[in-house]
């Protein structure tokens, strides 16, 4: 694997959100790099427009300008069937809020992603399986997300995004709500992925789970202010 | 995936019950009276069907001009027959006429049987029903012989086999079986059996067959090569008509001009245009518009609800479509999940449609005089309807959630604190609104018929139709017509039995016009009109008021041969200012015995339903004949005087059974048909606003649930219960009443049209549309304000916090 592939770059990037009366800027020119491999945390208060930067990066929202390219391919301009067909092979996503469907069981929500890749039904079993047992749920494979507490819940979205093994998993705060023991399980969990060679992206406001990124990114008004290689996560990787 | 799909849109019917039960139910009642309806249309439209060859034989059928009035029959002249056997390109020619009512005798039993036709040879080469025993082509070929329906030769003999040979006698002449038939499918010719004409073709006149032109009392038909061929027949019916007809019509002066038109023979059916036509009862294609209009319209406003109810509950669903988006799926894929849901739903509701067409197909059976049963069930071609009922509604209802569900941004709608607002509610008002336009449609049509059926029945008509008993009088029976007189005299000693009368006709029977010549400015001119014919008794037994003049009297004896009534309308007509004296000539002018004078004026009575106006009529005096005996009865004790009468009257007639009906009854079932649009309106208005409140209930249920929060906020501000009521009943409050804006003059207009059709009529006027709207309105308040309390009446602290 080569390591210096960029998985994400941008170039000036910018989002406006334009109303009848008031024009807001979200993002204000973000030149980005990551590669693959990296585990990035992105930081920054509230509005200064991290979830935007996140919902471009996953391809879920459009940038108003710039350049973004996803694998050295720019997709600026990508249509939504291009987009949703880049989604669905090479990323993952994890939410503060779980969005697992209500409807569906454990597995069945484990599942989703591998049947819209059109995967056997062999396969997916044998899949599922695997990532619910890395997750530590497959006792609870047949419940609803209802019947599960918090931090379960996250596991099993975290099961949801990786069982098909993507190139990237973004994250928005994991663990914003959760308490704290759960909150550093499923870090741990982020952390096991990245060190198995998935790239992970996070938006955060804990400086506790920066502390697992290699880098942190600080957002301010749309803009990057500063670019911190986390000395600590490095030191322990040069071990 | 398909799997994935079906188990959440299983798992949310289950879940949201409510709104599961709305769809369903509203669904179902809509199919259900679509597939009634579909039974009914397609039934009617299938008249004539089953002769293979239908498409290319034609009734000739004439229109006649006289003095300026159009007159049209589906009768035609015997000497037709062998007229249009000469014409170029006709396979065959058959011609046929009614035997009417028939005492009909095998061995010591006697039935009456009236839909017998006299018909000749070619009748089965034209009309090619399937022989169960006998030979079609031979079956007719004789005089006196009869051929059966199965039915008619079960009902004498107990089987088709078991008929053929036998003889049944009739009053004049006795018939032998010659051939048993199957009659399989509808068709205007509802015969149950068919006689040689030969046997009263051979007592006819030669004139009367070969040369009378102007004797309209045969039907005829001609099968022709191939369709294309009816203009070709219709330019030689146009030849014939111009060279012979009515140089002949013109010869024997009489001033009328005649045209013969060719009619396929599958539009019969739908065809009331013309008169005489006395062979089945007329199907009535605006029927079928109206029935199939209600339902499109019910299917539509379920489809409304569940288009409301699936974008409403839109934010419930926002999460998972932006999920689904995020792992992968593209817009068409979601697009068809929803569309596979709301196919689900509808094949749910299909079933449930299926059942309730078994429960009441009865009822429809009633209402349409038809004889569905549920056999059709397992038929390829119904089945095939079915499925397409289900995706069709599947598609068109599901259609615009999926578009706009699958529209979401996932960006927008996975953020836990931002929910997307529940569809467009611009939208979701238009539809409420086209619902309760439709319901109040429907409203309005009832009350308006209803209107109407009570006017027609409740007016002055001049007579008096109630407690008139009318025993009809066996044809042919001249002994039974003597002792008419003394039939009276015994009857009337009865103290319940008030008068009687012995009349050849009565009202609401076909009218006969008459050609007679009436004194005008000194001259004798030449007019037709309207004539009955009926003794002394009738003008009182009725109760019809003289307004000069007297009534026929039994003491006077030139009354019978020169005395006439007429009514005022004939009066005026004629311009007659004093009307008594004026000389009227009937029949033949030369005869100088049939000159009359006018002795009475009676005030107009109806003597047709109030459809058409009055008519100038002409009264004639026959004092005995065979025609109907009408007793006035008292109110009281009617079934020991029917009893009473029917003893007295099998003294005098033991052979016939006695077959009565009652005046009033006879008079209103010439209001059969608005009747039966009367029940239709009743039952389907009930049924679209029944959907239209479950829709209306599920929005409210909505709308309460999303401002849960703002009615928590209003009632720690101190807003009162009925504060809260008014606010969320107001908006719907406002949509019925633009309902009622636009379907008040929608509905004023259709059912002014339908008025058109009475002489008579009731007033459209405003309060109509005010009680239709104001039960509209409460009606829709009821359903919202059910809703509105319960949201009003929650604890605040709860609404809040969630």
């Amino acid at each position: 694997m080569n390591k210096e592939e960029l998985v994400i770059e941008t170039q000036n990037l910018q989002k406006k959100y334009i109303t009848d009366t008031v024009e807001t800027t979200a993002l204000a020119g973000v030149d980005l790099s990551i590669k693959r491999g990296e585990f990035v945390a992105i930081m920054g208060p509230s509005g200064c427009g991290k979830s935007t930067l996140l919902n471009i990066l996953g391809m879920l929202d459009s940038p108003s300008s710039g350049v973004f390219k996803f694998l050295g391919q720019d997709i600026s301009n990508a249509t939504e069937r291009q987009r949703a067909k880049l989604r669905k092979h090479n990323l993952g996503f994890v939410f503060q809020s779980f969005n697992l469907i209500d409807e569906l069981t454990v597995e069945e929500n484990i599942a989703l992603p591998l049947a819209y890749l059109g995967v056997s039904k062999a396969e997916t079993n044998k899949r599922v399986q695997e990532a619910m047992e890395r997750m530590g749920i497959a006792h609870r494979r047949n419940h609803f997300p209802q019947q599960l507490s918090g931090g379960q819940q996250q596991r099993v979205a975290i099961a949801r995004a990786t069982v098909s093994n993507p190139a990237l998993i973004l994250a928005d705060e994991p663990t914003g709500n959760l308490d704290s023991v759960h909150g550093r399980e499923v870090m741990a969990m982020l952390a096991e992925l990245n060190e198995s060679g998935t790239t992970v992206v996070m938006v955060t406001h804990s400086p506790s789970d920066a502390e697992y990124a290699h880098r942190i990114v600080n957002l301010f008004d749309g803009q990057i202010v500063t670019e911190n290689l986390n000395v600590k996560r490095h030191a322990a990787e040069l071990l | 995936m398909l799997r994935n799909y079906f188990k959440i849109a299983f798992r949310n019917l289950l879940r949201n019950k409510v709104y599961s039960t709305i769809n369903i139910v509203g669904l179902a009642i809509g199919v259900a009276s679509c597939i009634l309806i579909f039974l009914y249309v397609k039934d009617e439209l299938s008249y004539e069907n089953h002769f293979s060859k239908a498409d290319r034989i034609v009734r000739v059928a004439g229109e006649v001009i006289f003095e300026g009035h159009q007159d049209a029959f589906s009768v035609t002249p015997p000497p037709l027959y062998d007229a249009v056997r000469e014409f170029s390109g006709v396979e065959s020619v058959t011609q046929f006429f009614q035997a009417g009512k028939q005492t009909v005798w095998y061995q010591d039993q006697s039935f009456t049987e009236d839909k017998l036709l006299f018909a000749d040879s070619a009748f089965f080469r034209v009309f090619d029903y399937a022989f169960v025993a006998g030979n079609p082509a031979t079956a007719l070929s004789t005089p006196n012989a009869i051929v059966l329906t199965e039915e008619l030769a079960q009902k004498y003999f107990g089987g088709a086999a078991q008929a053929m040979g036998q003889v049944l006698r009739f009053s004049k002449d006795s018939y032998t079986v010659t051939g048993v038939y199957r009659d399989q499918g509808h068709s205007h010719i509802a015969a149950s059996g068919l006689l040689s004409r030969l046997t009263v073709d051979s007592q006819t006149p030669e004139d009367v067959r070969n040369n009378q032109w102007f004797n309209l009392n045969r039907y005829t038909y001609a099968l022709l090569p191939d369709p294309q061929h009816i203009p070709d027949f219709q330019k030689q019916l146009d030849v014939l008509t111009e060279a012979h007809v009515n140089p002949w019509i013109k010869e024997n002066r009489l001033s009328a001009h005649v045209k013969y038109i060719a009619q396929p023979l599958k539009s019969i059916h739908f065809d009331t245009r013309y008169g005489g036509d006395g062979l089945s009862p007329k199907g009535n294609i605006s029927y079928v518009y109206i029935f199939g209009a209600v339902a499109v319209f019910l299917l539509l406003i379920a489809c409304i609800n569940y288009m409301n109810l699936a974008t409403a509950r839109s934010a419930k669903r926002a999460k998972e479509v932006g999920l689904r988006k995020v792992v992968g799926a593209d817009r068409s894929q979601i697009i068809w999940q929803f569309i596979g849901e709301s196919v689900l739903l509808t094949l749910i509701a299909v079933l449930l449609a299926l059942a309730l067409v078994q429960i009441f197909i009865p009822n429809f059976n009633t209402l349409t005089d038809k004889n569905f049963t549920s056999d059709f069930f397992m038929h390829w071609e119904f089945l095939s309807v079915v499925l397409a009922i289900v995706l069709f509604v599947g598609i068109v209802a599901g259609s615009y959630p999926a578009f706009f569900l699958s529209g979401f941004k996932p960006a927008d709608v996975l953020k836990s604190d931002k929910h997307p607002k529940g569809g467009s509610a611009t939208l979701r008002r238009a539809l409420v609104v086209l619902q309760f336009s439709i319901s109040l449609i429907m409203i309005i049509g009832t009350i308006v018929v209803f209107m109407q059926m009570h006017f027609l029945k409740n007016s002055d008509l001049g007579f008096k139709k109630e407690q008139v008993m009318v025993i009809d009088i066996p044809s042919g029976d001249s002994t039974l017509v003597q002792h008419l007189p003394l039939i009276k005299q015994k009857l009337e000693q009865h103290p319940k039995v008030l008068q009687t009368s012995n009349t050849l006709s009565i009202p609401a029977e076909g009218l006969s016009r008459t050609l007679m010549l009436m004194e005008q400015d000194g001259e004798m001119v030449e007019k037709t009109m309207d004539a009955i014919a009926v003794d002394h008794d009738f003008i009182p037994v009725l109760g019809i008021q003289m307004q000069a003049g007297r009534n026929f009297s039994p003491n006077i004896k030139t009354d019978e041969r020169s005395g006439i009534i007429i009514n005022e309308a004939a009066a005026k007509w004629l311009g007659w200012a004093d009307p008594l004296g004026k000389k009227v000539i009937t029949g033949n002018e030369e005869i100088a015995d049939n000159s009359a004078r006018v002795i009475g004026v009676v005030k107009d009575f109806h003597i047709t339903s109030l459809h058409s106006e009055v008519q100038p009529l002409a009264i004639f005096l026959v004092p005995q004949s065979a025609g109907y005996l009408l007793a006035r009865l008292a109110p009281e004790d009617q079934a020991a005087t029917i009893q009473f009468i029917q003893e007295q009257w099998r003294t005098f007639d033991p052979e016939h059974p006695m077959e009565y009906f009652f005046m009033d009854e006879f008079f209103d079932k010439q209001y059969r048909a608005e009747e039966k649009m009367l029940t239709v309106f009743g039952y389907f208005a009930g049924l679209t606003i029944l959907i239209a409140c479950l829709g209306l209930f599920g929005l409210a249920s909505f709308t309460a649930e999303q401002r849960t929060k703002e009615i928590g906020i209003r009632k720690v501000l101190g807003s009162s219960v009925s504060d809260i009521v008014l606010l969320l009943s107001k908006d719907f409050a406002l949509l019925v009443l633009l309902a009622i804006a636009l379907a008040s003059p929608i509905a004023w207009y259709g059912m002014r049209q339908w008025l058109q059709d009475f002489a008579y009529r009731v007033d459209l006027s405003w309060w109509i549309f005010a009680i239709a709207g104001f039960a509209a309105l409460a009606i829709a308040l009821l359903t919202v304000s059910l809703q509105a309390v319960k949201a009003a009446l929650l604890d605040p602290v709860k609404a809040l916090r969630t």
